[in-house]
């Protein structure tokens, strides 16, 4: 390597290099050497070839990019539950047994299939009425009442001082609890599959037979008011101008919805415009706004629970004697106020029936209170389809699945079980013949459903005895009744089996394709001997042609087998053909190929972290622990550190060594006190995160974090900055100006967030909700768009000094010391990794704003933790190694839990769409979500290079082949830990808590891998490249970033 | 830098000989003996275990070890140039009660008084309970401390540098170091039981963790002392 002599592309820093030298030279009256004309050239070739290396470097990680997709994608279109649904529907003439002798079906007037009970219906849905917030609470010494206890009395009370007019009961959801999936539930009667779970806020039109296009069949003028869900499932169904939609995914909008249906409902409740509706369905989203927003557990939700209960009073005045009045949740919410998921709080809602004439029974009179829990007496929501359908006079919608609820058959004497059975009868039946059709459309094995059957025979024979008998008993009613109903359960219980069906094929083509592709990653990040960089575009290359080969022959397949599914044979073709070349790639580069075992203790290491990790994920106790097991790990690395550290013969070494593994280890821990726990955790863990268990806000206390970020975290950053003199030139103004500015303006927003929420300067509301959210804009654009046009256009952080020989500095680069004076290059020693830092510092503010007041302090441990890494991975000689990359992949992983998040869907902070505006805006929505949820495992991927450029010097060899391979392990972590998640989930797709922990899980690791893959190509690999261009200006191209062939070939 | 310290032998008279075998056995039997009354109630019986343990753990020092500065132990009160003498006849040695005992206490002295707070401090650090469990976790410490340290004190003293040499785990592989990494190891294990939901009484804190620690006691003791005798853990 020659002595730093500067290569003639001057600009900035370069000139002003060369003039400090020409100065000195002119001094010194000594020559100086042109040989500008070949430099230039070289420098030129340099530069194009370190362009082209990196684009095809980026071009491989994109081609990886894509074999997770098609992986994750095969696997998950096979995982996830699917059911065939049928078009057929029921029509008022065609009941679906021989009714002959009992009713004359066919007039939507008196009834299609059975004598219908009310003229018209109110159905008020209040979005997430979990069950015990409508039964009364007794405070107790071990539990005292919490907020959303006792609120909304007037459901039990009339239940109970009234019971023929009206019935309160438990009303269990099927997961998922989302209310797109419900709202399916509630009007079709069918199970709902997992696969529909993420279509929640962009919805689909309702193909299946249901209440909704049964009412309107029957020529029913249908009012909807409230949550506009239901139009994207019924679009056009409603009368177009009584009805009133509402946006329903501002969740921080605890009343525009409610207030909006109330205004509109009692005007159509007053008997002048009776006449002008036959059913009002109404949907208030105040108390799942309560909820998600502050918890069930606060006065805001008490508030809400009290409107309602005022709102039901007036209803219960207004409503007219021919009119069934309904009220239900459909779903229940945990307790943070948060659902998606099955635990009990989750799914248990409340249903209640309400008639101004006498009208509802009980079969018996134990029954005549409401249930005091949700555990007693449970209805399912499906049952809403067969019983509203009746009382309405309506057909049961065809693909229904649910039982006539008792309460509104038996009478209000409680003993008509000739109707009950009638009723039973008559969904038995319909359901028989759904399973029909159902069994002849996907031609099912008859065995599946025999002992539905043998309960199918055994009710008909009941009913023809009875039938034949003439002369009946209750008794025998009561036997016939209990028959359908059994031939009803046992046919759910074999759907609820049947529809948990897997596509076994695809999920194996799925897993293999993510083996390969792991392999293929394994090698090319562990297993390669020299330039990552030149050797990826023969394995690109081949790579390349081997997809396109494959994914004609997948297309080709598909002719000549159209049995098979297209997409699966071109996904399946394109990746195998892809990784097919790719191992001939590896063929043709055999012998650059070492066998990727781990040689050293950190090899060990991050092997036995990675492994032992998602070994892990096959027990659920282990899932559920993940947080504190990442903990342990990185306890353990630091430990480890702190032993290499005392290794170090050179004392300056060993003490920063030292400092920063302890340093290291207590940060990971002091993090770890930032947990939001999930609800198998409880009770051996305490949430933290927000201002109490069961609140989503954060305390006052907790507001005053990120100021402690903004007023701490700058000068930490600056001290690693200052160590190596890099804080030159913009790293001045960017750390002790912008980035300090951004943080502040983000410990502001949240702050003026929580005036907002706790309403603290009452009248403002609007002022403030206009600047927080301007506050927020502004912070990301300091964060992106300052930040990126400060990264794009920065100088390296050098500074040129001229100075009389006496005083060496260790962090500078003393170019000439045969004279009088030398120029000093201060900042020389860690001129890539200083440079690279301020991509991460840019993301960690923008990351810091979208995360909730505690999040913003784990956030900025994690990106002081980061910076300590780099020392750690400097003074113990590691860069080499692979327990940077993994370390940082254990760092984001743990910082997940410590922002907030759990691996459940119902720790998503939705809300966080709202930070930097009002509405839904592609593709920024997503994004900020994205960023919220994932922010810390961004952060650590956008770290990665950083640790193998972190103090290299500026001319060092081939180090795009080492940001390269140390990206490639750092994703090779993701992907370990997505195929082990993957293939437990296939595995245990049996299991018990298979949607409560394992699915979840897979999720979580599928997504972060490809957000992964996506930051490590567009900001990290992308970012370095800036990065070496910005270097390479001043210190030249011929050994810049990487070594050309020809160098190479010399040395050897 | 000085060299890595040379393996340590034990003594080889007859009692050292029968007790360097006999002692992982006692060691273990100690523990499995009084393993019902921790788990019923960890603090008094940990707190009980820790005498008959550091009795133990002296004696083995005292019967099996050779003391800091004696002639086939390692550096010490006076520096002695490396390799200079390795081959006392141990035979011949004068076991003094005086020499032996003392030595043993003092080290149980001088390891437990920094070990204790350090290894409870590394628990918290690892994710012991913050707030809760003082108790239980310092006497973890407290075992780990008797397991892992007091044998080490006993033949290395207290020396900076060679201290220096045991944290970055350069000394060389023998009973006494594979007694330490043996522990450390074991009570790392240890925590891998805990999150299980079997609802086992001896899941609960810190049960798994001093179990391991005496399970890697042991088999360090057993390893170091036989296979792994003169290696050293290579961190290249």
């Amino acid at each position: 390597m020659d002595q730093g002599e500067p290569l003639p592309s001057f600009e900035g820093l370069a000139a002003a290099f060369a003039k400090a030298k020409a100065e000195k030279e002119r001094e010194e009256a000594s020559g100086l050497r042109a040989r500008t004309g070949d430099a230039a050239a070289a420098n030129k070739r340099g530069e194009v070839h370190f362009k082209a290396l990196h684009l095809i470097v980026i071009a491989f990680f994109t081609f990886l990019l894509i074999l997770h997709v098609l992986g994750i994608y095969l696997f998950a279109t096979g995982f996830l539950l699917t059911r065939l649904v049928l078009d057929e529907t029921s029509e008022c003439a065609l009941p679906p047994i021989d009714i002959s002798d009992v009713y004359s079906p066919g007039s939507a007037e008196t009834g299609c299939w059975h004598p219908k009970s009310f003229e018209k219906a109110v159905v008020i849905l209040v979005d997430a009425l979990r069950y015990d917030f409508t039964v009364p609470f007794q405070a107790t010494d071990s539990e005292q009442a919490q907020h959303f206890h006792n609120a909304l009395p007037v459901l039990y009370d009339t239940a109970a001082k009234h019971p023929h007019q009206a019935f309160l009961r438990p009303f269990i959801a099927d997961p998922p609890t989302a209310t797109l999936q419900r709202l399916k539930g509630l009007t079709t009667g069918t199970l709902p599959t997992f696969v529909d779970a993420g279509s929640n806020f962009a919805g689909d039109a309702i193909d299946e037979d249901n209440l909704v296009a049964q009412l309107r069949n029957a020529s029913k003028r249908i009012v909807h008011l409230g949550d506009d869900t239901w139009h994207a499932l019924w679009p056009g169904y409603f009368e177009p101008n009584l009805t009133r939609p509402y946006d329903s995914f501002n969740v921080w909008d605890l009343h525009t919805v409610d207030n909006g249906v109330t205004e509109h409902i009692f005007p159509l409740l007053h008997p002048a415009n009776t006449s002008k509706w036959d059913v009002i369905i109404g949907h208030y989203l105040g108390v799942d706004h309560a909820g998600h927003r502050y918890g069930p557990d606060h006065p805001a939700m008490a508030a809400k629970l009290s409107q309602m209960d005022e709102v039901f009073h007036r209803m219960i005045e207004q409503i007219d004697d021919s009119t069934l009045l309904v009220v239900m949740g459909d779903h229940g919410m945990d307790v943070k106020g948060d659902h998606g998921g099955e635990s009990d709080d989750e799914i248990q809602a409340a249903l209640w029936m309400y008639s101004k004439q006498p009208f509802f029974g009980r079969t018996s009179p134990d029954y005549a209170t409401p249930p005091a829990t949700a555990k007693e007496r449970p209805v399912a929501q499906i049952d809403l389809v067969p019983t509203l359908s009746l009382l309405l006079g309506l057909p049961i919608p065809f693909n229904n699945l649910g039982a006539p609820i008792e309460e509104a058959f038996i009478g209000a004497q409680g003993s008509n079980y000739e109707n009950l059975a009638n009723v039973n009868r008559l969904a038995a039946a319909q359901i028989h013949r759904y399973q029909d059709a159902y069994a002849q459309a996907r031609g099912l094995d008859p065995s599946t459903r025999a002992s539905a059957l043998a309960l199918w025979d055994a009710a008909n024979d009941a009913w023809d005895s009875i039938k034949k008998s003439k002369k009946s008993a209750t008794s025998d009613w009561k036997t016939t009744f209990s028959a359908f109903s059994a031939y009803q359960s046992e046919t759910l219980s074999i759907c609820r089996a049947l529809w948990a069906r897997f596509d076994i094929p695809r999920m194996i083509n799925g897993v293999l394709i993510l083996v390969s592709a792991l392999i293929v990653l394994g090698i090319y990040a562990r297993g390669l001997d020299g330039e990552h960089a030149e050797l990826t575009a023969p394995l690109l290359s081949i790579g390349a042609a081997g997809s396109v080969i494959g994914l004609l022959n997948g297309l080709g397949l598909t002719y000549l087998y159209t049995s098979l599914s297209l997409d699966q044979a071109l996904s399946f073709g394109a990746a195998f053909g892809g990784i097919a070349g790719v191992g001939m790639g590896f063929w043709y580069i055999r012998r650059r190929i070492i066998l990727p075992v781990p040689t050293s203790i950190w090899g060990w290491a991050s092997v036995i972290f990675t492994l032992a990790l998602s070994a892990g994920f096959a027990a659920n106790s282990w899932t559920i622990w993940e947080d504190e097991i990442l903990l342990h790990f990185l306890a353990t690395f630091g430990v480890l550190a702190v032993a290499s550290s005392f290794r170090q013969k050179n004392t300056i070494d060993r003490a920063l060594g030292c400092y920063h593994s302890i340093l290291f280890i207590v940060l990971t821990r002091l993090a770890s006190f930032s947990r939001l726990c999930r609800e198998e955790q409880i009770p051996y863990c305490k949430s933290t995160y927000y201002a109490s268990a069961t609140s989503s806000t954060s305390a006052t206390w907790q507001l005053a974090i990120p100021y402690v970020v903004a007023f701490t975290l700058p000068n930490l950053i600056r001290s690693y900055f200052k160590g190596t003199r890099n804080h030159q030139g913009s790293a001045i103004l960017w750390l002790d100006f912008a980035l300090r500015f951004g943080l502040l303006l983000s410990a502001a927003y949240w702050t003026l967030d929580a005036a907002d929420d706790g309403e603290w300067y009452p009248g403002y509301g609007d002022e403030i909700k206009t600047t927080k959210r301007l506050i927020a804009q502004l912070t990301l654009a300091i964060a992106l768009a300052f930040g990126y046009s400060t990264f794009s256009w920065a100088k390296p952080f050098l500074n040129i000094e001229t100075k009389k020989k006496e005083s060496y500095e260790s962090a500078s680069f003393v170019v000439d010391d045969s004279g009088t004076s030398s120029i000093t290059i201060l900042g020389y020693a860690n001129v890539h990794g200083s440079r690279y830092a301020i991509l991460i510092t840019m993301w960690f503010l923008a990351i810091s704003l979208v995360e909730k007041p505690m999040g913003a302090g784990a956030i900025g441990i994690l990106t002081w933790q980061i910076f300590s890494l780099f020392e750690i991975i400097d003074t113990n000689k590691l860069s080499n190694t692979s327990i940077g990359p993994v370390v940082l992949g254990l760092l984001g992983s743990f910082h997940y839990f410590k922002t907030g998040h759990q691996g459940t869907l119902s720790s998503i902070q939705w809300e966080s769409a709202f930070i930097p505006l009002q509405t839904i805006r592609y593709p920024w929505t997503p994004f900020i979500v994205v960023l919220n949820t994932f922010g810390a495992q961004i952060l650590c991927a956008i770290a990665v290079p950083a640790i193998v450029l972190w103090k290299q010097p500026p001319k060092k060899k081939s180090l795009l082949s080492d940001v390269a391979k140390a990206v490639a392990t750092h994703v090779l972590f993701y992907a370990v830990i997505n195929l082990a998640t993957t293939m437990w989930t296939g595995h245990l797709r049996r299991h018990l808590m298979l949607y409560r922990i394992f699915c979840p899980r897979f999720m979580m690791g599928a997504v972060v891998l490809v957000v992964v893959d996506i930051v490590s190509i567009l900001i990290a690999i992308g970012g370095a490249r800036t990065s070496f261009l910005s270097v390479a200006e001043v210190f030249g191209w011929s050994d810049v970033g990487v070594a050309r062939t020809a160098t190479r070939e010399r040395e050897m | 830098m000085k060299p890595p310290a040379t393996p340590i032998d034990t003594l080889s008279n007859d009692a050292a000989n029968l007790y360097k075998h006999l002692h992982p056995v006692l060691i273990l039997s100690l523990y499995a003996y009084q393993f019902s009354s921790i788990v019923a109630d960890p603090v008094p019986a940990l707190t009980t275990t820790l005498i008959p343990l550091a009795v133990l753990q002296i004696a083995y020092a005292a019967i099996c070890l050779p003391p800091i500065g004696s002639s086939n132990g390692v550096g010490g009160g006076e520096k002695k140039k490396p390799g200079e003498r390795r081959k006392a006849a141990p035979g011949k040695l004068e076991v003094s009660f005086n020499s032996k005992i003392v030595p043993a206490f003092l080290s149980l002295i001088s390891s437990t008084l920094p070990g204790i707070p350090v290894l409870a401090l590394s628990l918290l650090l690892f994710g012991a309970p913050v707030t809760t469990h003082h108790a239980e976790t310092l006497l973890a410490a407290a075992h780990i401390s008797f397991l892992a340290t007091l044998p080490l004190v006993y033949v290395h003293g207290v020396d900076g540098g060679r201290w220096r040499e045991i944290v970055a785990a350069q000394v060389h592989i023998d009973e006494v170091f594979g007694c330490t990494l043996g522990t450390l190891v074991g009570a790392w294990l240890g925590a891998v039981p805990i999150p299980l939901d079997w609802d086992r009484e001896w899941q609960k804190w810190p049960i798994t963790i001093v179990t391991g620690a005496y399970i890697g006691f042991t088999v360090g003791k057993v390893l170091g002392g036989t296979i792994l005798k003169g290696k050293t853990v290579s961190f290249e």
